[in-house]
């Protein structure tokens, strides 16, 4: 019940400040006009584009909060079983340098040892991967939102680059492809020569 | 009557000894920027894009006719294979007589997202191994790899067995699902896709992430903790700086390469299966048809030695070779077993065949 009253939260702010954007955006469109070749036109007319990432930021952020609670809560689970555990197995105060020695020895075998198991459980596996995936979409938004800056400067935007590399990388398998068929080509054509003389 | 705990007075003398040692650190060692990694004397003989193509000095009057390149991992750079003159791989090879070749694959850059498996298996190790045969006259070459360096360097030999005399496979990342590692379990949980959309290449923080859940209190605390104890070991701080250098110096992975690792080895498994496809080119591992050199250690905490160990059983090679060694995966090509006993052996295999 609660989690569905905070999505209708959320859905409501997310109605008023796309409503509130597009009616400030289209009331403000015939004055920007004036102004078409300046910087804020560009980032005035994709400043909605700012806000739905905002909200879509929030909301991401939420989710990665829940993972990111619940990868701590693995990490301090996982210490305190560590941690009995070597209570139990060294319940004495170390007194000189050896006995010293030999608790880090067990403290150490036995951190590593239920650690490796946790990350090699699917429990933790499986909240790791959705951890990192909400992070890229952070990090997604931040993308959106800096594009939007970057076109209001008339600069290209990450999609426009990744194009271009892309473009690059398709001509230089080209251009290696044709260089291995001209060295071919010009091997062949100096055998041909040598067997003429 | 209250129970006295009596401490050991050497207690607060080691602790202070410690104290002093963490104190004069700065004073004794150099920083690690300060410290060459590239050991060897060579010559690069060939650079495209950001790879380079070295070439070792020989160190004896006669070397073997076949020459050897090494394909190094993706991971980390090439120079853990070369990290001091006594724990040298490369040297103690160029001492046995072999001519050595070392593929650096560099460090790629945003501008190289698009690098995928074709670009360095028909790409730039082909390239390599064309420029040898041209270089050394013959028509086949030896070929090494290393761990991720070894899934392209199988992916190659069994696209042209035609230019490969011999393959040596030390811990080769080829049957994902058989692999027992943390690093299967994190990659196996990826959506690589929206990874590699999102940020392109593979950042080097995450390559520390992933490492620094490999034994995170040994490696985290107690390396630390021995470093300093050993401050007054020159011998000993030369070697773990120069360790530390390397294992700092993590390159990015091109993007489309990293997508097509971690879906078609970790996570569908198509190499072992014979299923995978490198620029519309199928391997088949049968097509391995030359003789084969695995090495794994049982200690191998990066590949598990169930992870290397199937391409012994499935290439088509009449004359092959399993070593399992009592080491780790650094262990295996930098210590002094790796001196003793891992190259004597691979060394006597190879002159065999060279």
């Amino acid at each position: 019940m609660e989690s569905e009253s905070q999505k209708d939260i959320t859905d409501y702010y997310k109605h008023l400040s796309l409503f509130w954007t597009d009616i400030i955006h289209l009331m403000s469109s015939k004055p920007q006009a004036l102004t078409s070749l300046g910087p804020m036109r560009a980032f005035a007319s994709n400043s909605k584009k700012i806000s739905t990432e905002l909200i879509q930021i929030n909301e991401n952020l939420m989710e990665f909060n829940k993972y990111v609670t619940e990868y701590y809560k693995q990490l301090s689970e996982t210490w305190s079983e560590a941690q009995k555990k070597v209570n139990l197995k060294a319940p004495d105060v170390p007194h000189d340098v050896e006995q010293i020695e030999s608790f880090k020895r067990i403290w150490i075998d036995i951190f590593d040892n239920d650690f490796t198991e946790l990350f090699d459980s699917e429990k933790f596996g499986e909240n790791y991967g959705k951890l990192v995936s909400k992070e890229l979409e952070l990090t997604k938004n931040w993308h959106n939102i800096s594009n939007v800056i970057l076109q209001s400067a008339n600069l290209p935007s990450k999609e426009e680059i990744d194009e271009v590399y892309k473009e690059i990388h398709a001509l230089k398998k080209r251009v290696t492809k044709l260089e291995i068929e001209l060295k071919k080509k010009k091997a062949i054509k100096t055998e041909v020569t040598k067997n003429e003389k | 009557m209250k129970s006295e705990t009596k401490f050991d007075p050497k207690i607060i003398e080691e602790m202070i000894k410690f104290s002093k040692h963490v104190m004069d650190a700065p004073k004794l060692v150099s920083a690690p920027d300060e410290i060459n990694l590239e050991i060897t004397p060579h010559e690069i003989v060939q650079e495209i894009d950001k790879t380079r193509l070295l070439h070792y000095k020989p160190l004896t009057d006669k070397q073997h006719k076949t020459p050897l390149l090494i394909s190094y991992a993706l991971i980390n750079r090439y120079h853990i294979l070369d990290i001091q003159p006594e724990k040298s791989w490369v040297r103690n090879l160029l001492l046995q007589g072999f001519d050595v070749y070392m593929l650096d694959w560099g460090s790629p850059t945003s501008m190289d997202k698009y690098l995928d498996f074709d670009d360095y298996v028909n790409g730039y190790l082909d390239s390599s191994v064309e420029f040898i045969k041209d270089e050394s006259s013959v028509e086949k070459i030896s070929l090494q790899g290393y761990c991720t360096g070894a899934t392209i360097a199988t992916a190659y030999t069994a696209l042209h067995p035609e230019s490969v005399k011999n393959y040596i496979a030390t811990a080769p990342v080829i049957d994902g699902w058989r692999d027992t590692t943390v690093i299967s379990n994190l990659a196996k949980h990826m959506d690589v896709d929206k990874m590699v959309e999102t940020i392109g290449n593979m950042p080097p923080e995450f390559m520390y992430y992933c490492f620094s859940v490999l034994k995170p209190f040994e490696q985290g605390i107690e390396k630390y903790v021995n470093f300093f104890k050993n401050i007054e070991n020159k011998k000993f701080v030369d070697n773990f700086l120069r360790v530390e250098k390397w294992l700092g110096d993590t390159p990015p992975i091109p993007g489309a390469l990293f997508r097509q690792w971690i879906k078609d080895i970790y996570q569908d498994n198509l190499l072992i299966q014979n299923k995978m496809y490198v620029g519309g080119s199928h391997i088949d591992l049968k097509k391995i048809n030359m003789p084969i050199f695995t090495q794994v250690a049982v200690g191998d905490h990066l590949v598990s030695p169930e992870c290397s160990m199937p391409l012994h059983y499935a290439v088509g090679s009449d004359d092959k070779t399993l070593k399992i060694y009592p080491t780790g995966h650094v262990g295996m090509i930098a210590s002094s077993l790796s001196q003793n006993k891992v190259l004597p052996e691979l060394g006597n295999w190879l002159a065999e065949r060279s």
